[in-house]
């Protein structure tokens, strides 16, 4: 699905250059379920950030479904995005002025060619998939963490996106809710789902097939899960 | 998508009801404002258009020379003998009509009126088309005719079915009523302006006046009336550059007096302008003053809602994140944050003009107008107001918000306080110049006024009552009595005959020369016509001489008189070029007439210089003679009684002496406030505009505080932790909002001194001392200011720093 050749991120001031990720290899297959680990400021979001088409790299190459877009103008990667990509934030990050039910249909506004009744079946239905259609009129600020990170999930899949990129979903919740959020991005993988998750917990890593240790911007190690 | 916008924009003014009231109240006063102004103004200039022939209509007036000196520009009307030669010489004029108002007494069986008559040519009611319940165009034909409107006859007879019937003038003539007219609407030249109140509700011939007065009809070039037009009627299409030359050439021709320097040209103007001629006269351009002036309190406005809106946004930018994580745009997000301020703009329009909607009525029975919305008409400029408000304001909070990466956006939550602080300090830094022009101007108009009522109290203006209309042939024989009379009345000290009040915006002006031949060089003096007991009615020291003395022949003269004893000024004096008041006394000058030999006037009394004719009028030259016939008022002055007391004791005596003509009597104060009220209301408009600008100023600034101390609750917490204290975190945050206002001063100041000088410039007696007041302004806004911030800053820094450093 997507491939990292020689990706480096270098942050310069007029007098600091930091590097944030320097010749990082990564590839990830569609289908797959990758954790990102390492500690603190080793580069996991900045990683993170540029598979998702946020940050753009200062040097090497990513082939993104075999199109090197690491070049690509903004409103490209823009709308590369919207068509693929799903986000799931450790703070949920819900409009809280929006109700549950339009905080997902969010997700497919810009795009055009959705109609206004299929976002409303689309919303209906991904909301029945999560749990939270009781919810659907309900404003963030009346929800629990767990239920708001659901709907942060539904918001990522509702447009059909094949890629989800979660960082931390579960830094926020409780064990409990943690593990629902993990259940339920297990599911989405193994309905055909590509899952790219960051995450401190050693535990919810082990959801991951594979997982990618970062130490000061390299890759360190790349553990394989044996499919149980 | 649209929806979703508005969803959003209306849950967010919920969310934060205070910063939503904050915006849209700013936004209602400002655009309240600008409708107002701009309907009033609009309304000003869109007189007598309901005539059907409006577009063909001219009216000439005289354009005054500058050494003329005499506190105005111009004048609606032109000497009555022009008007023949408009008649004869201007191509393809359809008419031409004269007019001219004079006060009389009518009288219908035993009740009589004083009323305004309107003598025009019979071509008048050609000119105009007026609704006719009875009678018709032709009803000026008639030498003896006259044209009564409902209101009037109602009044005179109590029905308007009285075309006929016969109406006494002045005692002596009968007048038939020959058409009765429906009353026209408050929005014509004819219904008055704001000097006069005196509509036109009974219209009589010139042929009349020369039946009654021995007015010449051929017209003449010595007597220009406010009020007094000379129309003309043109063929459709004609403009004002085409009669403009004629008119110049007819005045290079014909007119007999240009050695006079008084007037130095006439001057075509198209009907509707009839109506605010007078603020140009002025010199006062008072309605482009009301248009800029609602401009810039909506710009105050717009400019509050960018910085609040701004501020505010910072709060969003998550959403923002967000948004563009989804795959928003940035053109989409501008949109959205435009909605929004449309939105906002919208819901501001629409209650501004409900306010408005509820002031018209008020404002015009208060003023004696005809005001309204035409919604349909005024529709598009609405729509386009409501528009360009709404982007104007939501332009530049939908540029910076959505100008930051989707990450910086999503980590940022509003810390980023401080971004964009330099266009909100201009922001700032403009409002606050608005304001402070504003308010220093107001506190030059509001001190300038209080010049001009403490000047006025040269004369003992609460002890003196007035009678006026007292030019009537008949009066004359009996004024003598009537001051013996008055005499009687226990409290009254003196009774002086005059030929106009103090205040009174009346120019009498003669050629004088050293030489009774003129030879010599001559010049303007002013004439006021007084009688020996004036000095001591006005409390009025004398410099130097004699008062005038009944008891002397030489000291009263009659019109034709050759010789005559007269008072002149200091400034006359200098003029004359006669030294000091001691050494002036006997010197003789000459009053140079037209028509009639040089008469001569010997000095025998010099009078300090006062200010007795208004208050835009420098004082002049002016030369006090004792005539007669052309005293027009008396001053009564009253010492140690209850002034109602013996108000009312003159009216017995007057009831006494004079029971054939009805009494006008009035308090010298009420016709001084009559005249001030144009300054009074001037003030008090901008003192309006003024304190809505400050507040909205003040509001901004409250609202703006609050964002930017919300920003910088980190650093704060940081400096509390360091150990700041109280007082130099609330300093911190009053210098951060005291640069702009200071820059502010820097421009409003000086533009504000320019213009009060401007303003000033209009007055003969001013206050010196612009600069400190202005000064003082300044120093006031920054004061609530600091204060506004003060209050906020102290909340701030308050606050408990672990709070403060939690929030990351």
């Amino acid at each position: 699905m997507l491939k990292l050749h020689n990706l480096s991120k270098v942050y310069r001031t007029a007098e600091v250059e930091t590097v944030a990720l320097n010749a990082v290899n990564v590839e990830i297959d569609s289908g797959e379920f990758v954790a990102i680990m390492g500690p603190s400021g080793c580069g996991k979001s900045t990683l993170l950030n540029i598979i998702g088409m946020l940050d753009t790299p200062t040097g090497g190459n990513y082939f993104f479904r075999d199109e090197d877009i690491a070049s690509y103008p903004e409103a490209r990667l823009s709308d590369l995005r919207k068509r693929n990509i799903g986000f799931i934030f450790q703070s949920f990050n819900l409009i809280d002025e929006l109700s549950v039910a339009e905080n997902i249909e969010l997700a497919l506004l810009y795009h055009d060619d959705i109609s206004a009744s299929e976002r409303r079946d689309r919303v209906a239905s991904i909301m029945d998939k999560v749990g939270i259609a009781h919810r659907a009129k309900h404003m963030p600020s009346q929800l629990s963490g767990g239920q708001q990170q659901r709907v942060a999930v539904a918001r990522a899949v509702v447009g059909g996106q094949a890629l989800i990129l979660a960082d931390e979903p579960t830094g926020n919740l409780d064990s409990t809710h943690g593990q629902e959020v993990m259940e339920m991005l297990q599911g989405l993988n193994e309905e055909g789902t590509t899952i790219v998750m960051v995450t401190h917990s050693a535990a919810h890593s082990d959801y991951a097939r594979r997982t990618i240790n970062l130490f000061d911007g390299h890759v360190v190690t790349e553990n394989l899960r044996a499919v149980g | 998508m649209f929806k979703n916008y508005l969803t959003i924009a209306w849950r967010s003014l919920q969310k934060n009801k205070l910063y939503a009231s904050i915006n849209v109240f700013g936004l209602v006063l400002g655009l309240a404002v600008y409708l107002f102004a701009n309907l009033l103004v609009a309304y000003e200039r869109s007189h007598d258009l309901f005539f059907t022939n409006s577009d063909r209509i001219f009216t000439v007036g005289s354009h005054f020379s500058p050494t003329a000196n005499i506190g105005i520009n111009e004048t609606d009307g032109v000497y009555s003998a022009f008007a023949p030669f408009f008649e004869a010489e201007v191509e393809n004029v359809e008419a031409v009509a004269r007019t001219i108002g004079r006060e009389y007494l009518l009288s219908v069986d035993n009740d009589h009126y004083y009323e305004t008559v309107r003598f025009a040519d019979a071509e008048l009611l050609e000119i105009f088309d007026f609704t006719y319940l009875g009678g018709d165009a032709s009803a000026l034909d008639d030498p003896m005719g006259i044209v009564l409107n409902r209101e009037m006859a109602t009044k005179l007879f109590g029905t308007t079915d009285v075309v006929g019937r016969t109406v006494l003038l002045d005692h002596d003539h009968a007048l038939r009523v020959r058409a009765v007219i429906e009353d026209l609407p408050p929005n014509t030249h004819l219904a008055g302006n704001f000097l006069d109140d005196e509509g036109t509700a009974v219209i009589a011939t010139l042929e009349a006046l020369n039946t009654i007065d021995g007015y010449a009809l051929e017209g003449n070039w010595n007597n220009l009336s406010m009020g007094d037009y000379t129309y003309m009627l043109m063929p459709a299409g004609t403009t004002k550059a085409e009669l403009q030359p004629q008119l110049d050439a007819i005045y290079e021709r014909h007119f007999p007096r240009k050695d006079l320097l008084v007037v130095d040209g006439i001057k075509v103007r198209k009907l509707v302008e009839a109506n605010y001629v007078l603020w140009d006269a002025i010199g006062l351009p008072i309605l482009e003053s009301i248009r800029i002036l609602g401009l810039l309190v909506l710009i105050v406005a717009i400019v509050n809602y960018t910085n609040l809106a701004t501020a505010q946004s910072l709060g969003r930018s998550r959403e923002i994140g967000l948004r563009k994580t989804m795959g928003a745009t940035r053109g989409q997000l501008v949109i959205q944050f435009l909605v929004e301020s449309l939105f906002v703009a919208f819901i501001a329009m629409v209650i501004a003009l409900a306010l408005v909607e509820l002031l018209i009525p008020l404002f015009n029975v208060a003023m004696d107008k005809g005001l309204a919305i035409n919604h349909l008409r005024e529709l598009p400029w609405l729509i386009i107001t409501t528009v360009l408000v709404g982007v104007v304001a939501g332009a530049y909070p939908a540029y910076t918000i959505t100008q930051a990466s989707p990450i910086n956006a999503l980590q940022n939550s509003g810390a980023k306080g401080l971004k964009g602080g330099f266009f909100r300090s201009i922001m700032l830094g403009l409002q606050f110049s608005i304001t402070i022009f504003m308010l220093a101007m107001v506190m030059v108009m509001f001190t300038q006024n209080q010049k001009i009522e403490s000047a006025s109290e040269i004369y003992p203006k609460s002890q003196i009552i007035t009678l006026s209309r007292l030019g009537v042939d008949s009066l004359m024989p009996r004024l003598e009595t009537l001051r013996n009379e008055l005499l009687t009345i226990p409290g009254v000290t003196g009774v002086s005959y005059t030929s106009q009040l103090p205040f009174e915006q009346s120019n009498s002006q003669f050629n004088a020369s050293l030489e009774a031949t003129g030879e010599a060089e001559d010049f303007l003096l002013t004439n006021i016509v007084i009688d020996e007991q004036w000095s001591a009615v006005f409390d009025v020291p004398l410099l130097a001489g004699r008062f005038l003395d009944p008891t002397r022949s030489a000291d009263s003269m009659s019109e034709d008189a050759t010789a005559a004893n007269v008072i002149v000024n200091q400034l006359a004096l200098e003029r004359l070029g006669f030294g000091t008041p001691e050494a002036a006394l006997g010197r003789v000058f000459y009053d140079l007439r037209q028509d009639s030999e040089s008469r001569s006037l010997t000095i025998v009394g010099v009078l300090p210089d006062q200010n007795y004719q208004g208050f835009h009028n420098q004082i002049k030259p002016t030369v006090f003679r004792q005539i007669p016939e052309r005293f027009r008022f008396a001053a009564i002055r009253v010492e140690g009684v209850a002034m109602g007391q013996a108000f009312s004791a003159v009216e017995d005596v007057w009831e006494e002496i004079v029971p054939d003509y009805p009494i006008q009597s009035r308090f010298l104060d009420d016709e001084f406030n009559e005249t001030f009220q144009v300054y009074g209301g001037l003030s008090s408009v901008l003192g309006g505009f003024a304190g809505l600008a400050l507040l909205l100023s003040l509001i901004g600034l409250f609202g703006l505080a609050a964002f930017m101390a919300a920003g910088r609750t980190k650093e704060i917490g940081v400096r509390k932790v360091m150990g700041a204290s109280m007082t130099q975190i609330v300093r911190l945050l009053i210098w951060q909002f005291s640069k702009p206002v200071l820059w502010s001063l820097l421009v409003a100041l000086p533009l504000a001194f320019l213009a009060a000088n401007a303003y000033l410039s209009f007055f003969a007696e001013r206050i010196s001392y612009a600069l400190p007041i202005v000064g003082g302004a300044g120093m006031l806004a920054v004061v609530f200011a600091w204060i506004i911030v003060a209050i906020h800053a102290t909340r701030v820094a308050r606050a408990n720093p672990i709070h403060a450093l939690r929030y990351e």
